[in-house]
Protein backbone atom coordinates (compact mmCIF):
# COMPACT_ATOMS: atom_id res chain seq x y z
CA UNK A 1 0.00 0.00 0.00
CA UNK A 2 1.21 3.31 -0.53
CA UNK A 3 0.77 6.14 1.58
CA UNK A 4 0.49 9.03 -0.95
CA UNK A 5 -0.27 12.32 0.53
CA UNK A 6 -0.72 11.27 3.98
CA UNK A 7 2.46 13.39 6.30
CA UNK A 8 3.79 10.01 7.97
CA UNK A 9 5.40 11.76 10.74
CA UNK A 10 4.77 11.92 14.38
CA UNK A 11 5.79 11.16 18.14
CA UNK A 12 4.28 7.62 18.33
CA UNK A 13 5.82 6.14 21.34
CA UNK A 14 5.22 2.59 20.58
CA UNK A 15 8.01 1.78 17.42
CA UNK A 16 7.13 -1.33 16.01
CA UNK A 17 10.16 -3.79 16.22
CA UNK A 18 11.49 -4.43 12.83
CA UNK A 19 10.47 -8.07 12.62
CA UNK A 20 6.96 -7.03 13.64
CA UNK A 21 3.60 -8.25 11.82
CA UNK A 22 3.21 -4.61 11.31
CA UNK A 23 6.38 -3.73 9.47
CA UNK A 24 6.49 -7.00 7.69
CA UNK A 25 4.91 -5.79 4.30
CA UNK A 26 7.11 -2.88 4.28
CA UNK A 27 10.16 -4.44 5.18
CA UNK A 28 9.87 -7.13 2.24
CA UNK A 29 9.04 -4.26 -0.03
CA UNK A 30 11.63 -2.34 0.61
CA UNK A 31 14.01 -6.01 0.16
CA UNK A 32 12.23 -6.07 -3.09
CA UNK A 33 12.78 -2.37 -4.11
CA UNK A 34 16.78 -3.08 -3.18
CA UNK A 35 16.48 -6.12 -5.38
CA UNK A 36 14.78 -4.26 -8.22
CA UNK A 37 17.64 -1.33 -8.27
CA UNK A 38 20.59 -4.18 -8.10
CA UNK A 39 18.22 -6.46 -11.60
CA UNK A 40 18.13 -2.86 -13.18
CA UNK A 41 21.93 -2.48 -13.35
CA UNK A 42 21.32 1.36 -10.86
CA UNK A 43 23.43 -0.35 -7.91
CA UNK A 44 26.68 -1.76 -7.14
CA UNK A 45 28.63 -2.59 -4.13
CA UNK A 46 26.68 0.33 -2.66
CA UNK A 47 23.65 2.43 -2.36
CA UNK A 48 20.51 2.47 0.21
CA UNK A 49 16.73 2.15 0.35
CA UNK A 50 15.14 3.84 3.51
CA UNK A 51 11.43 3.38 4.40
CA UNK A 52 9.34 5.69 7.06
CA UNK A 53 8.29 3.46 10.19
CA UNK A 54 4.14 5.01 10.03
CA UNK A 55 4.02 7.75 12.17
CA UNK A 56 6.60 7.38 13.66
CA UNK A 57 10.55 9.27 14.10
CA UNK A 58 12.31 6.98 12.77
CA UNK A 59 13.16 4.58 9.44
CA UNK A 60 14.19 1.38 8.44
CA UNK A 61 17.52 0.90 5.82
CA UNK A 62 19.84 -1.36 4.91
CA UNK A 63 22.39 -2.71 7.42
CA UNK A 64 25.96 -2.04 5.37
CA UNK A 65 25.12 -4.36 3.04
CA UNK A 66 24.49 -4.47 -1.05
CA UNK A 67 21.23 -3.74 -2.27
CA UNK A 68 21.70 -6.83 -4.00
CA UNK A 69 22.32 -8.88 -1.47
CA UNK A 70 19.88 -7.68 1.43
CA UNK A 71 18.26 -9.95 3.73
CA UNK A 72 15.43 -10.20 6.34
CA UNK A 73 18.29 -9.88 9.26
CA UNK A 74 20.34 -7.21 7.28
CA UNK A 75 18.32 -4.46 8.18
CA UNK A 76 18.12 -1.79 10.49
CA UNK A 77 15.80 0.74 11.98
CA UNK A 78 17.21 4.23 13.51
CA UNK A 79 15.38 7.48 14.36
CA UNK A 80 15.63 10.38 12.96
CA UNK A 81 18.56 11.77 14.78
CA UNK A 82 20.64 8.35 13.98
CA UNK A 83 19.89 6.48 17.11
CA UNK A 84 20.15 2.78 16.83
CA UNK A 85 16.20 1.19 17.53
CA UNK A 86 16.32 -1.74 16.28
CA UNK A 87 17.96 -4.80 13.90
CA UNK A 88 21.10 -4.95 12.86
CA UNK A 89 23.64 -3.11 13.81
CA UNK A 90 25.81 -2.08 11.41
CA UNK A 91 24.14 1.41 10.00
CA UNK A 92 25.00 2.35 6.39
CA UNK A 93 27.60 5.13 6.68
CA UNK A 94 25.85 7.17 5.16
CA UNK A 95 22.66 7.44 7.28
CA UNK A 96 22.11 11.24 7.73
CA UNK A 97 20.90 11.31 4.02
CA UNK A 98 17.94 9.14 5.12
CA UNK A 99 17.23 10.96 8.50
CA UNK A 100 17.98 14.34 7.48
CA UNK A 101 15.50 14.22 4.19
CA UNK A 102 13.07 12.47 6.09
CA UNK A 103 13.30 15.31 8.94
CA UNK A 104 13.19 18.28 5.91
CA UNK A 105 10.68 16.30 4.31
CA UNK A 106 7.79 15.21 6.26
CA UNK A 107 5.63 13.90 3.39
CA UNK A 108 8.68 11.95 2.20
CA UNK A 109 7.86 8.44 3.11
CA UNK A 110 10.85 6.57 0.71
CA UNK A 111 14.65 8.05 0.04
CA UNK A 112 17.30 5.79 -2.23
CA UNK A 113 20.66 6.82 -2.30
CA UNK A 114 22.72 5.12 -5.79
CA UNK A 115 25.84 5.53 -7.43
CA UNK A 116 23.86 5.30 -10.88
CA UNK A 117 26.18 6.36 -13.29
CA UNK A 118 23.99 7.85 -15.44
CA UNK A 119 23.03 10.30 -12.37
CA UNK A 120 27.42 10.73 -11.73
CA UNK A 121 27.72 11.60 -15.46
CA UNK A 122 25.05 14.53 -15.44
CA UNK A 123 26.43 15.40 -11.62
CA UNK A 124 29.84 16.67 -13.22
CA UNK A 125 28.72 17.84 -16.63
CA UNK A 126 28.29 21.38 -17.17
CA UNK A 127 25.23 20.29 -19.14
CA UNK A 128 22.21 19.52 -17.34
CA UNK A 129 19.99 16.04 -17.23
CA UNK A 130 16.63 17.59 -18.20
CA UNK A 131 13.29 16.07 -19.33
CA UNK A 132 13.59 14.68 -22.42
CA UNK A 133 10.98 11.99 -22.41
CA UNK A 134 7.69 11.96 -20.29
CA UNK A 135 9.46 9.54 -17.63
CA UNK A 136 11.02 12.88 -16.44
CA UNK A 137 7.55 14.37 -16.07
CA UNK A 138 8.45 14.06 -12.27
CA UNK A 139 10.88 16.51 -12.88
CA UNK A 140 11.27 20.73 -13.33
CA UNK A 141 12.20 21.52 -16.66
CA UNK A 142 15.48 22.32 -15.84
CA UNK A 143 16.01 18.52 -14.30
CA UNK A 144 17.17 17.75 -11.01
CA UNK A 145 19.35 20.25 -8.52
CA UNK A 146 22.74 19.30 -7.97
CA UNK A 147 24.98 18.51 -4.30
CA UNK A 148 28.15 20.07 -4.92
CA UNK A 149 29.70 19.61 -1.89
CA UNK A 150 32.30 17.00 -1.64
CA UNK A 151 32.83 13.69 0.63
CA UNK A 152 30.12 10.89 2.02
CA UNK A 153 27.32 12.11 3.47
CA UNK A 154 28.23 10.74 6.89
CA UNK A 155 27.70 13.91 9.16
CA UNK A 156 24.17 15.54 9.86
CA UNK A 157 25.97 18.36 8.95
CA UNK A 158 26.03 17.20 5.16
CA UNK A 159 22.70 15.82 5.46
CA UNK A 160 21.59 19.09 6.13
CA UNK A 161 22.97 20.43 3.40
CA UNK A 162 22.12 17.49 1.20
CA UNK A 163 18.74 17.94 1.91
CA UNK A 164 18.78 21.44 1.54
CA UNK A 165 20.40 21.60 -2.34
CA UNK A 166 17.08 18.68 -2.55
CA UNK A 167 14.73 21.69 -1.24
CA UNK A 168 11.42 20.91 -2.73
CA UNK A 169 12.34 18.22 -5.49
CA UNK A 170 12.53 14.78 -6.42
CA UNK A 171 15.56 14.25 -6.55
CA UNK A 172 18.92 15.80 -6.66
CA UNK A 173 22.15 14.90 -8.21
CA UNK A 174 25.33 14.55 -6.09
CA UNK A 175 28.86 15.97 -8.06
CA UNK A 176 30.90 12.80 -7.88
CA UNK A 177 28.83 10.41 -5.90
CA UNK A 178 25.21 9.48 -7.47
CA UNK A 179 21.76 10.78 -6.64
CA UNK A 180 19.57 10.65 -4.27
CA UNK A 181 15.97 10.24 -4.76
CA UNK A 182 12.91 10.49 -2.54
CA UNK A 183 9.22 9.55 -3.00
CA UNK A 184 6.26 9.07 -1.27
CA UNK A 185 5.97 5.73 -1.52
CA UNK A 186 8.70 3.00 -1.88
CA UNK A 187 7.18 2.19 -5.62
CA UNK A 188 7.11 5.24 -6.44
CA UNK A 189 11.10 5.88 -5.23
CA UNK A 190 11.61 3.05 -6.98
CA UNK A 191 10.37 4.11 -10.58
CA UNK A 192 11.74 7.31 -10.15
CA UNK A 193 15.66 6.29 -9.24
CA UNK A 194 15.09 4.02 -12.34
CA UNK A 195 13.86 6.39 -14.69
CA UNK A 196 16.60 8.97 -13.79
CA UNK A 197 18.90 6.68 -14.55
CA UNK A 198 16.91 6.07 -18.21
CA UNK A 199 16.48 9.57 -19.03
CA UNK A 200 20.52 10.15 -17.76
CA UNK A 201 21.43 7.57 -20.53
CA UNK A 202 18.94 9.33 -22.76
CA UNK A 203 20.55 12.52 -22.37
CA UNK A 204 23.78 10.96 -23.08
CA UNK A 205 22.23 9.29 -26.03
CA UNK A 206 20.90 12.31 -27.57
CA UNK A 207 23.88 14.91 -26.90
CA UNK A 208 26.01 13.32 -28.99
CA UNK A 209 23.55 15.01 -31.61
CA UNK A 210 23.51 18.39 -30.46
CA UNK A 211 20.67 19.97 -27.99
CA UNK A 212 17.31 17.94 -28.37
CA UNK A 213 14.01 19.09 -28.08
CA UNK A 214 13.71 18.67 -24.36
CA UNK A 215 9.72 19.52 -22.95
CA UNK A 216 9.16 22.66 -21.87
CA UNK A 217 7.40 23.05 -18.22
CA UNK A 218 3.92 23.89 -20.10
CA UNK A 219 4.37 20.25 -21.60
CA UNK A 220 5.51 18.22 -18.66
CA UNK A 221 2.31 19.72 -16.88
CA UNK A 222 0.25 18.45 -19.59
CA UNK A 223 1.86 14.93 -19.09
CA UNK A 224 1.36 15.24 -15.58
CA UNK A 225 -2.36 15.82 -15.81
CA UNK A 226 -2.65 12.82 -17.79
CA UNK A 227 -3.48 9.35 -15.44
CA UNK A 228 -0.69 8.04 -13.84
CA UNK A 229 0.36 3.93 -13.44
CA UNK A 230 2.22 3.83 -10.07
CA UNK A 231 2.27 0.17 -9.75
CA UNK A 232 2.52 -1.05 -13.25
CA UNK A 233 6.53 -0.46 -13.20
CA UNK A 234 6.43 -1.99 -10.48
CA UNK A 235 4.60 -5.41 -11.18
CA UNK A 236 6.80 -5.60 -14.46
CA UNK A 237 10.27 -5.20 -12.12
CA UNK A 238 9.50 -7.57 -9.73
CA UNK A 239 8.40 -10.65 -12.59
CA UNK A 240 12.18 -9.92 -13.79
CA UNK A 241 13.17 -10.33 -9.87
CA UNK A 242 11.22 -13.91 -10.27
CA UNK A 243 13.71 -14.82 -13.71
CA UNK A 244 16.53 -14.19 -11.76
CA UNK A 245 15.65 -16.71 -9.12
CA UNK B 1 -10.28 -5.40 -43.46
CA UNK B 2 -12.65 -4.60 -41.15
CA UNK B 3 -16.49 -4.93 -42.82
CA UNK B 4 -18.62 -2.64 -40.44
CA UNK B 5 -21.98 -4.94 -39.14
CA UNK B 6 -20.50 -8.41 -39.13
CA UNK B 7 -20.62 -10.37 -35.84
CA UNK B 8 -17.82 -9.89 -33.36
CA UNK B 9 -17.04 -13.21 -31.88
CA UNK B 10 -17.05 -13.56 -27.98
CA UNK B 11 -13.78 -13.00 -26.45
CA UNK B 12 -13.81 -16.14 -25.05
CA UNK B 13 -14.71 -18.08 -28.20
CA UNK B 14 -12.33 -20.65 -29.49
CA UNK B 15 -11.80 -18.75 -32.82
CA UNK B 16 -10.14 -15.93 -31.64
CA UNK B 17 -7.91 -18.37 -28.90
CA UNK B 18 -5.11 -18.03 -32.21
CA UNK B 19 -5.38 -14.40 -32.07
CA UNK B 20 -5.20 -13.84 -28.55
CA UNK B 21 -1.99 -15.95 -28.39
CA UNK B 22 -0.22 -13.79 -31.14
CA UNK B 23 -0.80 -11.11 -28.99
CA UNK B 24 0.92 -11.94 -25.69
CA UNK B 25 3.90 -13.60 -27.68
CA UNK B 26 4.11 -10.21 -29.66
CA UNK B 27 4.43 -8.61 -26.26
CA UNK B 28 6.95 -10.81 -24.86
CA UNK B 29 8.92 -10.47 -28.02
CA UNK B 30 9.04 -7.28 -27.15
CA UNK B 31 9.85 -6.98 -23.57
CA UNK B 32 12.65 -9.82 -24.38
CA UNK B 33 14.48 -8.02 -27.17
CA UNK B 34 14.88 -5.02 -24.63
CA UNK B 35 12.00 -2.71 -26.00
CA UNK B 36 9.54 -1.96 -24.16
CA UNK B 37 9.37 -2.06 -20.38
CA UNK B 38 6.72 -1.61 -17.84
CA UNK B 39 4.70 0.09 -20.81
CA UNK B 40 3.89 -0.07 -24.52
CA UNK B 41 1.38 -2.28 -26.18
CA UNK B 42 0.62 -4.16 -29.06
CA UNK B 43 -3.11 -4.38 -30.46
CA UNK B 44 -4.51 -7.21 -33.02
CA UNK B 45 -7.71 -6.26 -35.22
CA UNK B 46 -10.57 -9.38 -35.03
CA UNK B 47 -10.30 -9.61 -39.00
CA UNK B 48 -13.66 -8.53 -40.39
CA UNK B 49 -15.40 -6.99 -37.62
CA UNK B 50 -14.81 -3.67 -35.59
CA UNK B 51 -13.07 -4.74 -32.96
CA UNK B 52 -9.56 -5.34 -31.74
CA UNK B 53 -7.46 -7.20 -29.03
CA UNK B 54 -4.90 -5.54 -26.29
CA UNK B 55 -3.13 -5.88 -23.23
CA UNK B 56 -5.29 -4.89 -20.40
CA UNK B 57 -3.22 -2.34 -18.32
CA UNK B 58 -0.09 -4.93 -18.00
CA UNK B 59 3.36 -4.35 -18.97
CA UNK B 60 3.95 -6.59 -22.25
CA UNK B 61 6.38 -8.36 -20.43
CA UNK B 62 3.78 -9.75 -18.23
CA UNK B 63 0.71 -10.21 -20.21
CA UNK B 64 -0.99 -13.61 -20.38
CA UNK B 65 -4.03 -14.48 -22.02
CA UNK B 66 -5.98 -13.85 -18.99
CA UNK B 67 -5.03 -9.84 -19.32
CA UNK B 68 -6.48 -9.00 -22.78
CA UNK B 69 -9.32 -7.10 -23.35
CA UNK B 70 -11.64 -6.41 -26.29
CA UNK B 71 -12.21 -2.92 -27.44
CA UNK B 72 -14.74 -1.64 -30.22
CA UNK B 73 -13.07 1.39 -32.01
CA UNK B 74 -14.87 3.74 -30.22
CA UNK B 75 -12.91 1.83 -27.37
CA UNK B 76 -16.15 0.13 -25.98
CA UNK B 77 -15.82 -2.64 -23.97
CA UNK B 78 -16.52 -6.37 -25.83
CA UNK B 79 -14.93 -8.10 -23.48
CA UNK B 80 -11.95 -9.88 -21.30
CA UNK B 81 -10.55 -8.04 -18.62
CA UNK B 82 -12.46 -4.65 -18.36
CA UNK B 83 -9.10 -2.13 -17.74
CA UNK B 84 -8.42 -1.01 -21.29
CA UNK B 85 -4.86 0.69 -21.37
CA UNK B 86 -5.26 3.73 -20.86
CA UNK B 87 -4.05 5.21 -24.60
CA UNK B 88 -6.29 2.71 -26.15
CA UNK B 89 -7.15 5.51 -28.76
CA UNK B 90 -3.47 5.03 -30.17
CA UNK B 91 -4.96 1.61 -31.75
CA UNK B 92 -8.37 2.57 -32.56
CA UNK B 93 -7.68 5.47 -33.80
CA UNK B 94 -5.21 4.38 -36.28
CA UNK B 95 -7.63 0.80 -37.09
CA UNK B 96 -10.19 3.45 -38.04
CA UNK B 97 -8.27 5.87 -40.54
CA UNK B 98 -6.27 2.67 -41.80
CA UNK B 99 -8.32 -0.14 -42.51
CA UNK B 100 -5.21 -1.68 -43.88
CA UNK B 101 -3.60 -1.97 -40.81
CA UNK B 102 -4.49 -5.46 -38.93
CA UNK B 103 -1.76 -4.92 -35.65
CA UNK B 104 -0.45 -1.78 -33.98
CA UNK B 105 2.42 -1.87 -31.53
CA UNK B 106 3.14 1.05 -29.22
CA UNK B 107 6.76 1.68 -27.38
CA UNK B 108 8.87 3.53 -25.37
CA UNK B 109 11.64 2.20 -27.22
CA UNK B 110 15.37 4.32 -26.37
CA UNK B 111 16.03 4.64 -29.75
CA UNK B 112 12.67 5.78 -31.28
CA UNK B 113 12.35 8.20 -27.89
CA UNK B 114 16.08 9.19 -28.90
CA UNK B 115 15.35 10.57 -32.59
CA UNK B 116 12.00 11.70 -31.44
CA UNK B 117 13.30 14.49 -30.00
CA UNK B 118 16.19 14.84 -32.37
CA UNK B 119 16.08 17.48 -34.56
CA UNK B 120 18.17 15.80 -37.82
CA UNK B 121 15.26 13.11 -38.28
CA UNK B 122 16.40 9.09 -38.59
CA UNK B 123 17.22 8.93 -42.48
CA UNK B 124 17.41 5.61 -43.91
CA UNK B 125 21.05 3.56 -43.31
CA UNK B 126 20.45 -0.18 -43.62
CA UNK B 127 17.81 -1.74 -46.00
CA UNK B 128 15.78 -2.69 -42.91
CA UNK B 129 14.36 0.90 -43.26
CA UNK B 130 12.64 -0.11 -46.70
CA UNK B 131 9.49 -0.03 -44.31
CA UNK B 132 9.86 3.98 -43.82
CA UNK B 133 9.21 6.76 -45.77
CA UNK B 134 12.65 8.39 -47.25
CA UNK B 135 12.75 10.99 -44.88
CA UNK B 136 12.14 9.02 -42.28
CA UNK B 137 8.85 8.14 -39.72
CA UNK B 138 6.98 11.28 -38.80
CA UNK B 139 7.50 12.84 -35.53
CA UNK B 140 3.61 13.11 -33.49
CA UNK B 141 4.98 16.42 -31.96
CA UNK B 142 2.51 17.66 -29.00
CA UNK B 143 3.19 16.30 -25.46
CA UNK B 144 0.13 14.28 -23.37
CA UNK B 145 -0.32 10.28 -23.14
CA UNK B 146 -2.61 9.38 -26.06
CA UNK B 147 -5.70 8.78 -23.49
CA UNK B 148 -8.54 10.64 -25.83
CA UNK B 149 -10.29 10.42 -29.03
CA UNK B 150 -8.82 14.28 -30.33
CA UNK B 151 -5.65 12.83 -30.09
CA UNK B 152 -6.07 9.33 -31.25
CA UNK B 153 -7.09 10.96 -34.08
CA UNK B 154 -4.47 13.60 -34.33
CA UNK B 155 -1.45 10.99 -33.84
CA UNK B 156 -3.49 8.80 -37.02
CA UNK B 157 -3.22 12.03 -39.01
CA UNK B 158 0.41 12.39 -38.27
CA UNK B 159 0.99 8.55 -39.10
CA UNK B 160 -0.71 9.34 -42.42
CA UNK B 161 0.18 6.44 -44.65
CA UNK B 162 3.22 5.57 -43.26
CA UNK B 163 4.16 2.96 -41.43
CA UNK B 164 5.55 4.06 -38.64
CA UNK B 165 5.64 7.47 -36.30
CA UNK B 166 7.46 8.43 -33.45
CA UNK B 167 6.15 10.08 -30.75
CA UNK B 168 8.09 13.08 -29.78
CA UNK B 169 9.84 12.88 -26.03
CA UNK B 170 7.21 9.70 -25.64
CA UNK B 171 8.19 6.11 -28.26
CA UNK B 172 6.42 5.18 -31.18
CA UNK B 173 3.35 3.36 -32.98
CA UNK B 174 4.14 1.25 -35.65
CA UNK B 175 1.64 -0.91 -37.52
CA UNK B 176 1.69 -4.16 -39.86
CA UNK B 177 -0.48 -5.96 -42.10
CA UNK B 178 0.04 -8.58 -39.52
CA UNK B 179 1.11 -8.65 -35.88
CA UNK B 180 3.93 -10.33 -36.82
CA UNK B 181 4.94 -7.45 -39.55
CA UNK B 182 4.19 -4.86 -36.65
CA UNK B 183 6.35 -6.42 -34.32
CA UNK B 184 9.60 -6.91 -36.76
CA UNK B 185 9.00 -3.56 -37.82
CA UNK B 186 9.05 -2.59 -34.41
CA UNK B 187 12.44 -4.45 -33.97
CA UNK B 188 13.72 -2.88 -37.13
CA UNK B 189 12.75 0.58 -35.78
CA UNK B 190 14.88 0.08 -33.05
CA UNK B 191 17.52 -1.69 -34.63
CA UNK B 192 17.70 1.13 -37.22
CA UNK B 193 17.63 4.09 -34.07
CA UNK B 194 20.68 2.52 -32.63
CA UNK B 195 22.82 2.06 -36.21
CA UNK B 196 21.88 5.73 -36.86
CA UNK B 197 23.40 6.45 -32.97
CA UNK B 198 26.34 4.90 -33.74
CA UNK B 199 27.22 5.91 -37.20
CA UNK B 200 26.67 9.55 -36.06
CA UNK B 201 29.36 8.88 -33.54
CA UNK B 202 31.81 9.24 -36.91
CA UNK B 203 30.78 11.58 -38.63
CA UNK B 204 27.44 11.89 -41.36
CA UNK B 205 26.81 8.27 -42.53
CA UNK B 206 26.09 7.29 -46.22
CA UNK B 207 22.85 6.79 -46.28
CA UNK B 208 20.69 5.36 -48.10
CA UNK B 209 19.03 7.20 -51.32
CA UNK B 210 14.99 6.43 -52.24
CA UNK B 211 16.20 4.66 -55.35
CA UNK B 212 19.02 2.94 -53.45
CA UNK B 213 16.35 1.54 -51.20
CA UNK B 214 14.07 0.62 -53.74
CA UNK B 215 16.79 -1.99 -54.66
CA UNK B 216 15.95 -3.94 -51.56
CA UNK B 217 13.17 -6.28 -51.67
CA UNK B 218 10.33 -5.29 -49.69
CA UNK B 219 9.26 -6.71 -46.64
CA UNK B 220 5.47 -6.94 -47.61
CA UNK B 221 5.82 -10.50 -47.12
CA UNK B 222 5.23 -12.34 -44.45
CA UNK B 223 7.88 -12.37 -42.04
CA UNK B 224 8.19 -15.96 -40.68
CA UNK B 225 11.46 -16.66 -40.41
CA UNK B 226 12.51 -13.79 -37.82
CA UNK B 227 8.95 -14.13 -36.47
CA UNK B 228 10.08 -18.24 -35.85
CA UNK B 229 13.39 -17.31 -34.50
CA UNK B 230 12.20 -14.09 -31.68
CA UNK B 231 9.47 -16.86 -30.68
CA UNK B 232 12.14 -19.48 -29.77
CA UNK B 233 14.27 -16.62 -27.98
CA UNK B 234 11.22 -16.21 -25.75
CA UNK B 235 10.24 -20.23 -25.52
CA UNK B 236 13.77 -20.09 -24.22
CA UNK B 237 13.32 -17.61 -21.29
CA UNK B 238 9.98 -19.76 -20.59
CA UNK B 239 11.33 -23.12 -20.76
CA UNK B 240 14.65 -22.13 -18.54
Amino acid sequence: MSHQGVVMTGNRKDVPKIDSSELKELTEKLITACHILDHEGVTDGYGHISVRVPCADAFVTIANVSPGCVTRDRLIMQDLDGNYLDGAKTPPNEWPIHSCILKARPEIVSVAHTHSKWSTIFSVLPIKLKPMHHYGKFLSADGPPVYQGVGLVRTVERGTELAAALGKAPAVLMRAHGDAVVGESVEQVIERTTRLAMLGEWNHLALLHGEPKYLSAEELKVYNEDQRFPMRGWEYYVSRLGERQ
Amino acid sequence: MALSGSETPAFDSENLRELKQKVVDGCHILDREGITDGFGHVSIRVPGTEAFITIASVSPGCATLKRLVMLDLNGQYLGGQNTPPYEWPIHACIFKARPDVMSVCHTHSRWSSLFSVLRGGLPPIHMYAKFLPPKGPPIYPAAGLIGTVERGEALARTLQDSAAVLLRAHGDAVIGASLEQAILRTLQLAFLGELAHMAVAHGEPLYLSQEELGTFAADRSFPARPWEYYLSRIRERHSA
